[in-house]
């Protein structure tokens, strides 16, 4: 039995080790080496399972004791296996959430009482600064000018690049995943759009983005016909952010690259 | 008497009065925090154990009930007293899933109270009216159900299998009552070129109730409840036959595992469709969803889903070898060597047919039609008629199973944060990560673990099966299915929560609170791991409690040896 089960263990570690020989040669990456490697030892497993003797029956508190330390095993090797996989970090998403809802947290009861407590706030310290100040005169000396206390909130996004906030709108709404740009993203749901500047006005970009079954791209018919573009930005998106994210495409005008042409669709 | 009527009116304005002016005056309380857990973890929890419970006592019903017509039909009171019991687990379980239905409402309601009353107001109907009446109406018709077991015997069998169909149709009704509000927060109902704020505002209850995701969750589950049920009574099979004394009772619960799995098996070859069918409507209510869940931050649970099929599939396929081990004359069963070539060929041969001819293009039907039909046909010419024994193709088919779950679990690269490019598959390659192949491995599986139980099938008919003498080893096989099943479900619900994003009502009701992030699959695996543990805990001190305390009188003399023809 022993022999047996080691001169399966050995194929196992034979093929395992020629799969990952093969992917080497052919360009897969380590991990997809890594996971060959791992199906041969699993192959292995199975037929050393397949061939073992059978099982003696156990009762009693034995039964017991092997069912327990089988839950354990059970639970360690899944929470080992979700472990191993690549991980996503979750503060960068929450960051990119944070800034995703920050004028919609604003307009509700629970962000205006924020923005009125954070102005009392302000308005707390800019007393007590004046309160200094004066006291400071009373007693002969100079008070330093000191600057405006922070306001402990914004007024919204500053009005400075608009076609940098515009490309920041690409990278929250995730417009990536299906529009390659610069080489990057995109899995042909949707056209590149490194030209898209030279095809279409900034209201024509607006009315597409709010409204997507008014344009299709040629050549998209099928992705068109299914809706593939979300219509949901018209409920999602501030008039701001949509401003700047048409501000940004309308600078794209690469034409080494083919954006198609788009087409304005006659609604029913 | 006027007096006193005008004195207790007073007495009585007074108090209102002054309870009413008691409570303006009584602040708002905050939304409660869970300690330590968060609330987001809390009310993932006791959700997922609601509805862990909940579908074994949607899905037992089904299982019951056909067991209880086979045992009628055949005259085989193996299937009755299979039935009865499965029942009497599923009557304690069943209060199980009311406590932890009503502390879900509870939990919500302190942890989420604006979004949760938001809810409640826009399914009043259900919430108020529609499922407590089902409830109250699958409760006594289960309890019924139960208690006339033994007053429905003989002639009156027929109704008492007629009131096991009446309970199922109503918890299949419950279920798709439920799963509107539920698929509501995944797709709510949308028109073109209306804001979906507006529309909902103007929507009916059967608007909201039938959207995209609805009727694809339904089929999902209810075919997910019957594998559940099927495995469940499985694991209760694998706990009796440990704890059996006597021989009699060994061969019963060796059969009863038999059969649990069987329909658990049976039901799961219809589930990864299903849930293609699920994934495949929310991608179509918004193609976001799909790079979300499969290229972004739910591509690595999707790859843990794929590992956990896999596992199932060889849990269920090890379990039908043991089984044959014990049949006496199985190295005598043999098949056609065509067949063992199908089973090699398929993922390449569907693959390429599905990407030549996608779905929904009817050549590659063709394709699947001839791969299945044509091996045994041709195996009936001179020169083609060469076969292998029973035990070679299933040894094949094990390592096809292997190379189909690898082959499932190839993605196309993986993404750490952040990068938009990790470890890609080189170019010519790239197909294996595509749907073709997928649904080429998919079929593979489902094609071998069919072909095993035709195997099975033509053994257990030229041989003789030795019930109780099962290997072991079997019954952790069993176990093993049934928590694999319980995680893989804890890890899609967990990702169905988790493509509404931060939202509470995807694309319409925001979760401002500080967890609506996508968690990492090392912390989800840890939770669902907790969970799994919880409810098998549950439903261990259930089995044990109901079934050890109960009596075990009428049992039929199975330890000897079943010849050919008997099932």
């Amino acid at each position: 039995m022993l022999k047996s089960i080691v001169k399966k263990g050995m194929i196992g570690v034979l093929v395992g080790v020629i799969l990952v020989i093969v992917a080497r040669l052919t360009h897969f990456p380590p991990m997809f080496q890594a996971m060959f490697f791992i199906y041969a030892i699993l192959g292995a497993v199975v037929f050393i399972l397949l061939d073992a003797p059978s099982m003696n029956r156990i009762e009693g508190g034995k039964a017991v004791v092997a069912l327990v330390l089988f839950y354990v095993v059970l639970s360690g090797v899944y929470i080992a296996g979700a472990s191993l996989w690549p991980q996503y970090d979750p503060e960068v998403e929450k960051g990119k959430i944070k800034k995703i809802l920050k004028a919609k947290r604003a307009k509700t009861n629970l962000g205006k009482q924020e923005e009125l407590i954070a102005r009392a706030k302000a308005l707390a310290e800019r007393a007590k600064s004046i309160t200094k100040q004066l006291n400071a005169l009373g007693a002969g000396a100079q008070a330093a000018s000191q600057g405006a206390p922070e306001v402990a909130f914004t007024m919204g996004a500053a009005s400075g690049d608009l076609v940098a906030l515009g490309k920041e709108q690409w990278d929250l709404q995730e417009c990536y995943n299906c529009h390659k740009l610069f080489g990057i993203g995109g899995k042909k749901r949707g056209p590149k759009l490194d030209n898209i500047g030279n095809l279409m006005t900034p209201e024509e970009l607006y009315e597409k983005i709010l409204y997507p079954k008014r344009w299709m791209a040629e050549g998209f018919e099928k992705q068109y016909k299914k809706g593939k573009m979300p219509d949901k930005y018209r409920d999602l998106m501030e008039d701001s952010e949509v401003q700047a994210l048409v501000a940004f495409l309308s600078t794209l005008r690469d034409t080494s690259v083919t954006t198609p042409k788009p087409i304005k669709m006659k609604l029913k | 008497m006027i007096t006193l009527r005008r004195s207790l009116l007073v007495v009585v304005g007074m108090l209102v009065t002054g309870v009413t002016v008691a409570y303006a005056q009584v602040p708002d309380a905050p939304p409660a925090e869970i300690p330590y857990l968060g609330n987001r973890t809390g009310v993932w929890i006791v959700a997922q154990l609601h509805i862990l419970f909940a579908a074994f006592i949607l899905g037992a019903p089904i299982f019951a009930v056909v067991s209880e017509w086979l045992g009628y039909k055949n005259q085989d009171p193996r299937y009755d007293r299979l039935a009865k019991e499965i029942t009497k687990v599923t009557v304690i379980l069943y209060s199980m899933t009311a406590l932890t239905g009503g502390l879900f409402i509870f939990v919500l309601l302190a942890t989420y109270p604006d979004f949760t009353t938001w809810f409640i107001r826009h399914f009043f109907l259900i919430f108020a009216v529609i499922y407590p009446l089902l409830f109250i109406a699958e409760t006594i018709i289960l309890y019924t159900y139960f208690y006339s077991w033994d007053a429905l015997k003989g002639e009156k069998k027929g109704r008492h299998i007629a009131l096991g169909v009446l309970l199922n149709i109503v918890g299949t009704t419950t279920l798709f009552v439920i799963d509107g509000p539920t698929s509501f927060m995944n797709s709510p109902a949308k028109a073109a070129e209306m804001p979906l704020i507006e529309y909902i505002q103007t929507a009916g209850l059967w608007d909201k109730v039938a959207n995209y995701s609805w009727m694809p969750m339904n089929l999902h589950r209810l075919v997910g409840n019957v594998t559940f049920g099927g495995f469940i009574a499985g694991l209760i099979a694998a706990y009796m036959y440990m704890g059996s004394k006597s021989d009699e009772e060994r061969a019963y619960y060796d059969w009863m595992g038999f059969v649990g799995n069987l329909i658990g098996v049976g039901a799961l070859l219809l589930l990864p469709f299903m849930g293609y069918l699920f994934a495949y409507e929310l991608c179509d209510y918004d193609a976001s969803i799909c790079p979300y869940m499969m290229a972004d931050q739910l591509s690595m649970f999707f790859e843990m889903q794929g590992a956990m099929v896999g596992l199932i599939f060889l849990g269920s396929n090890y379990y039908i070898w043991l089984s044959m081990k014990r049949i006496q004359g199985v190295e005598q069963v043999r098949i056609s060597g065509l067949v063992m070539l199908t089973v090699i060929l398929m993922p390449a041969v569907m693959g390429f047919a599905w990407w030549k001819f996608p779905v929904p293009d009817p050549i590659s039907l063709i394709f699947l039609g001839l791969l299945i039909v044509l091996p045994p046909l041709l195996s009936k010419l001179p020169g083609l008629r060469f076969t292998v024994s029973s035990f070679t193709m299933i040894k094949v088919g094990f390592l096809m199973i292997v190379v189909a779950d690898a082959i499932w679990l190839t993605p196309h690269a993986f993404i750490a944060t952040g990068a938009m490019e990790g470890e890609e598959l080189p170019s010519w390659a790239s197909e294996l990560a595509l749907m073709p192949a997928k649904n080429a491995a998919a079929f593979t599986l489902v094609y071998l673990t069919i072909v095993n139980y035709i195997l099975y099938n033509r053994a257990i008919k030229r041989g003789t099966i030795i019930w109780g003498k099962i290997d072991f080893a079997s019954q952790f096989v069993l176990i093993f299915l049934a928590f694999s099943v319980i995680w893989t479900m804890g890890l899609m619900g967990a990702v169905r929560s988790l493509t509404r994003k931060y939202f509470h009502v995807y694309n319409l009701v925001y979760d401002f609170t500080p967890e609506s992030f996508t968690p990492t699959l090392r912390e989800s695996g840890v939770w669902i791991t907790v969970i799994t543990l919880i409810f098998y805990a549950v439903v261990s001190f259930a089995i044990i409690v109901t079934l050890r305390a109960g009596d075990s009188k009428a049992h039929v003399a199975e330890a000897s040896p079943v010849p050919a023809g008997a099932k």
